[in-house]
């Protein structure tokens, strides 16, 4: 099976195992006024006494230690979030773009198993979804380290397969996870905008907070070709088009553009995060994007 | 349209080249697995149908921009459209006939009258901005200014006082001069205009080829003018004219009698009766004489006798009262008279005994007078040197030097001797019993490039003591003009004398081929040549093949002897050098004697103006020179010390012939060289209108292209916005 390692470099463990600190502080609530779990914790452990500063709640104070000690101080405890969080992961056939083996879907996996070891870290629970034109394989959350094993076993075996109905299987996903959650889509999210975001707006009705991870190669940003050439779609075979794409390239930089405005508009008036990252960016800046969102939205 | 660099037109299938790198790039595309169809595909959509027709358009333009660089190139010249576009513009040259023929017609309406005035329409008509030059045809061809000019003003006020009275009018030559002149022009619309008379004489069949070939040269131009022949001027039937004037004597000398005979034909086709004939010496009518009658086509002579007082430069002049063409009713000559004409006499074998030197019957015969001890003068001088004694200075004195017996000279006598004969003047050698023959072979003879006309063989003849045998002069038609004389028998035979010893010259039985300036004179009846005559320079060599004493022959017994001697030395003395009468376009010199170097002389030429020249020195002498004799006439040299030097330019008289081709040789003529003829101004500028000018184009190509280049930047980067 497998290991974390596989997946990232050692300079990339590095930077995570950094920003768990950071997570295991958000996490556990040490920062204190910077957030508050929305969920209140049930599996409750003393950690220690602190001394008590206004706005701490009285139901807090150690009445024992005040009746001892004649002052107040607050009993704090290891916190365990209920965060469930499904990653989705995209395996249509326009991830397999890429050069060589850096395709967005082996970038998307390997950013998949970070997030998954860094959540389970977290004491998170963390399922996994993959899907191309319908749903592939549904793995439920599960907060248990074992889990991990499964996730990535899970991810290894993902190939990029048919056209992307990203809106359908968001329909479709609804019913199967009616446990409010964080859905972490990993997709490029390539298709009709308004139908993709009518999906987004359902399971944002189904009270899912939803970040998007869409990935990016650099060649569909910067449309660096300058001869003649065939594109052979990646999805549907016989889909073909000759052209010259220097003299394409400003009409297609302008309908990205567009697309990335309608997508990045749409999200934001679903309160959906959309974190753009390109496939020759280092694991950890995504991580540290998802982390960033985490603490704003914990 | 025509092209001048047409074999550049091979640069059109340039135009294949951006055609041929789409087609080669279209088919060397890569293959790209993309996973962003669907931003592809709206893309397409929506601009497909304008990005292929922004690529026709770029893919025009740039198909364009070698097509025309090939026909910039090219160099094309429209035709047909310069009136649509008013330019009009041309390079224009006229050829304007200036021969004296052209005078004919009367002082105010001459047909050089009527062909300068066409010129002078045909420069008015011209677009401004056109260039144009004016050639004079006749008087050695030349342009009004040296340069054409786009100062048509200028060229105009040229024309006018531009004038006729000139020589014949070289057709050959103009039409070449014509095709240099526009090789320096620069607009591609070209015309040549020849004006003339169409005298028959300068269209003569002789002169076709060279006229073709011209028009052959001019027509394979990189522009080929446009060719018109303009007849300019009516025929004029009658005309007489001086032809020629002959003089009696070769030298003359002050006193003497001179016979000048003046020969008048009438080229028209009426009688001419009672001519009156004037004679003039330096510009003083001395006689008159009257020709009663001279028949269509005929000759006359007029005879005039006259002797002049005084030594120096002279000129006379015939002039008959007839036609209103005066260029030829008048003939000029230009005659120097002799106080003395001093010969230097070297003999190789002095005697103090009478008649026993050898010069000493020369001496006689060249003065006679003196030694006759009579009143009357003679005109030769002699003096007498020695062999031994002779001194190249002396022969700054002389004009004729007599080598009698000399034995050898040195090699700075011979050098001077060689220069004085190359100046013009004259040299006269016997040999006799005391010239090395080794040295006048070797020095003197010098394989043909030395004095002596021809090598010294071997003696000829028996021996002096035994005169029974001997050889004599063979008696024939004289046609030198140093012996023209003997061919009336009353001056005596030369056959007469009995010559016993001899030289034989070596090469005697006929002149070395390529030496033309040889000529055997009179033989003997052996065979051998008694008199050699060779050219050397300006001067002459008459070389003998007896001594001129009496130990060989009798020679100086016989009565021709006086005359015969007289002959040979005026003969060699009457080269006047340099030349005073010259021929049209030759310069004029003149040798002065040293001291007058670096001093100014005043030219004063046939139309009176006056040109100031500096005598520079040249050698042992100063020298003045003077090349615009364009004009036929008088010239008049005054020189420092009011010495005067007379010039006469002549020309040819073929020109007086007046008679025109008709029409049809015209035409004739024209056709055979691709020109067209007109008769009148009006027809000129309806030909000339008819006539399509062409225009170079390549400029506004080259506006095209560059035009094109910036066109082809701008649309790409419109098209790349307009997509953006």
């Amino acid at each position: 099976m497998p290991g974390i390692t596989e997946f990232l470099t050692p300079a990339d463990l590095e930077r995570i195992s950094n920003l768990q600190v950071l997570a295991r502080t958000v996490v556990e609530g040490f920062c204190t006024g910077l957030h508050r779990s929305p969920h209140k914790g049930f599996s409750v452990e003393f950690k220690q006494h602190r001394p008590y500063v206004p706005g701490d709640e009285i139901r807090s104070l150690d009445w024992k230690v005040f009746g001892k000690t004649d002052r107040f101080y607050v009993r704090e405890y290891e916190e365990e979030t209920n965060l469930r969080a499904t990653l989705l992961l995209d395996a249509s056939g326009s991830m397999a773009y890429g050069e060589g083996p850096r395709t967005k879907l082996v970038y998307a996996t390997r950013l998949a198993a970070c997030l998954a070891y860094l959540m389970l870290q977290q004491q998170d629970s963390v399922g996994l979804v993959t899907f191309d034109t319908r749903l592939r394989r549904y793995i439920p959350p599960r907060a248990r380290t074992a889990h991990l094993r499964v996730l990535i076993g899970e991810l290894e075996r993902t190939r990029p397969g048919g056209e992307t109905a990203l809106a359908k299987v968001f329909h479709d996903l609804v019913p199967r996870i009616f446990r409010r959650g964080l859905l972490i889509i990993l997709s490029d999210c390539f298709g009709e905008v308004p139908d993709l975001l009518s999906a987004l707006a359902h399971l944002r009705h189904a009270h899912h907070e939803i970040i998007i991870f869409q990935i990016w190669d650099r060649d569909e940003l910067e449309f660096p070709f300058r001869t003649w050439t065939r594109f052979d779609c990646l999805e549907v075979d016989g889909r073909r088009h000759l052209v010259d794409p220097g003299h394409l390239r400003a009409a297609y930089l302008g309908a990205l553009d567009r697309f990335r405005n309608d997508l990045k508009e749409g999200c934001s008036r679903h309160r959906i995060d959309l974190v753009p990252v390109v496939t020759d960016q280092p694991y950890a800046e995504a991580l540290a994007r998802y982390l960033t969102l985490r603490v704003r939205r914990v | 349209m025509t092209f001048l660099n047409a074999a550049l037109l091979g640069g059109l299938a340039a135009v294949a080249i951006p055609v041929l790198i789409h087609l080669f790039h279209r088919s060397r595309f890569r293959v790209v697995r993309w996973g962003a169809m669907h931003l592809l595909e709206s893309v397409l959509r929506h601009n497909r149908r304008r990005l292929r027709l922004e690529q026709l358009i770029l893919l025009l333009v740039r198909c364009t921009i070698p097509c025309f660089l090939a026909l910039l190139m090219a160099r094309p010249v429209l035709t047909g459209t310069g009136d649509l576009l008013g330019h009009r513009k041309t390079s224009t040259v006229i050829l304007l006939d200036n021969s004296y023929s052209m005078e004919a017609g009367g002082p105010a309406r001459s047909n050089f009258h009527l062909a300068r005035e066409a010129a002078a329409r045909i420069l008015e008509a011209l677009v401004p901005g056109s260039e144009a030059a004016v050639v004079r045809m006749a008087g050695g061809v030349s342009g009004l200014l040296d340069e054409p000019t786009f100062d048509l003003e200028r060229l105009k006020a040229e024309l006018m006082a531009a004038r006729a009275g000139f020589g014949s009018a070289a057709v050959p030559e103009a039409l070449r001069f014509a095709g240099i002149l526009l090789g320096k022009m620069h607009l591609p619309n070209r015309d040549v205009v020849l004006l003339s008379d169409f005298q028959r004489v300068s269209w003569e069949n002789s002169e076709a080829l060279a006229r073709a070939k011209a028009i052959d040269e001019l027509l394979r131009s990189p522009l080929p003018p446009a060719l018109t022949f303009y007849h300019a001027g009516r025929e004029i039937r009658e005309n007489v004219c001086v032809e020629s004037l002959e003089t009696s004597r070769m030298i003359l000398g002050v006193g003497q009698k001179l016979q000048v005979r003046a020969t008048l034909v009438n080229h028209g086709e009426t009688d001419a009766t009672d001519l009156r004939v004037a004679f003039r010496v330096d510009g003083v009518e001395r006689q008159v004489s009257s020709l009663p009658f001279l028949g269509a086509g005929q000759k006359g002579q007029v005879l005039f006798t006259h002797s002049f007082d005084t030594a120096g430069s002279h000129v006379i002049e015939v002039r008959a009262e007839a036609d209103p063409l005066q260029a030829d009713n008048a003939c000029l000559m230009s005659l120097p008279v002799w106080n003395r004409v001093p010969v230097l006499l070297v003999t190789g074998d002095p005697n103090p005994e009478p008649l026993r030197g050898e010069t000493d019957f020369l001496e006689i015969a060249l003065r006679p007078y003196t030694s006759a001890g009579a009143d009357l003068a003679d005109l030769i001088a002699t003096r007498v040197v020695e062999a031994r004694a002779f001194d190249p200075a002396l022969l700054g004195e002389a004009r004729v030097v007599v080598l009698a017996n000399v034995p050898q000279l040195a090699e700075a006598p011979l050098r001077a001797l060689e220069d004085f004969v190359r100046e013009g003047g004259g040299l006269l050698v016997f040999p006799g019993n005391r010239i090395n023959s080794a040295w006048y072979n070797a020095a003197f003879f010098a394989d043909g490039r030395g004095l002596l006309p021809l090598p010294l063989a071997s003696l000829a003849g028996t021996t002096l003591q035994d005169r029974g045998t001997h050889a004599s002069i063979v008696s024939q038609n004289y046609e030198h003009p140093a012996l023209e004389l003997f061919n009336d028998p009353r001056h005596g035979r030369l056959s007469d004398a009995q010559i016993w010893l001899w030289y034989r010259l070596r090469g005697e039985t006929s002149p070395r081929p390529g030496d033309p300036g040889l000529a055997v004179l009179a033989r003997l009846d052996s065979g051998d040549p008694f008199l050699v005559e060779k050219r050397f320079g300006e001067g002459r060599v008459i070389q003998c093949a007896i001594p001129c004493d009496a130990d060989w022959s009798n020679l100086p017994m016989r009565p021709f002897y006086l005359p015969l001697m007289q002959q040979l030395t005026t003969y060699l003395a009457s080269k006047v050098f340099p030349p005073r009468n010259v021929e049209v376009g030759r310069t004029l010199v003149a040798f002065l004697p040293p001291s007058e170097a670096g001093r100014r002389a005043v030219l004063t030429d046939p139309e009176g103006k006056t040109h100031e020249l500096k005598a520079v020195p040249r050698g042992a002498r100063a020298v003045i020179e003077y090349a615009q004799t364009r004009q036929p006439g008088l010239y008049t040299l005054e020189v420092a010390g009011g010495e005067r030097l007379h010039f006469v330019v002549n020309t040819d008289r073929r020109e007086s012939d007046l008679r025109q081709l008709g029409p049809a040789e015209v035409e004739g003529v024209a056709k055979a060289l691709g020109a067209r003829v007109v008769r009148s101004w009006e027809e000129y500028r309806k030909r000339d209108q008819e006539r399509r000018f062409g225009q170079e184009v390549w400029p506004f190509l080259l506006v095209l292209v560059v035009g094109f280049l910036f066109a082809e930047v701008a649309l790409e980067q419109l098209f790349a916005r307009r997509k953006a």
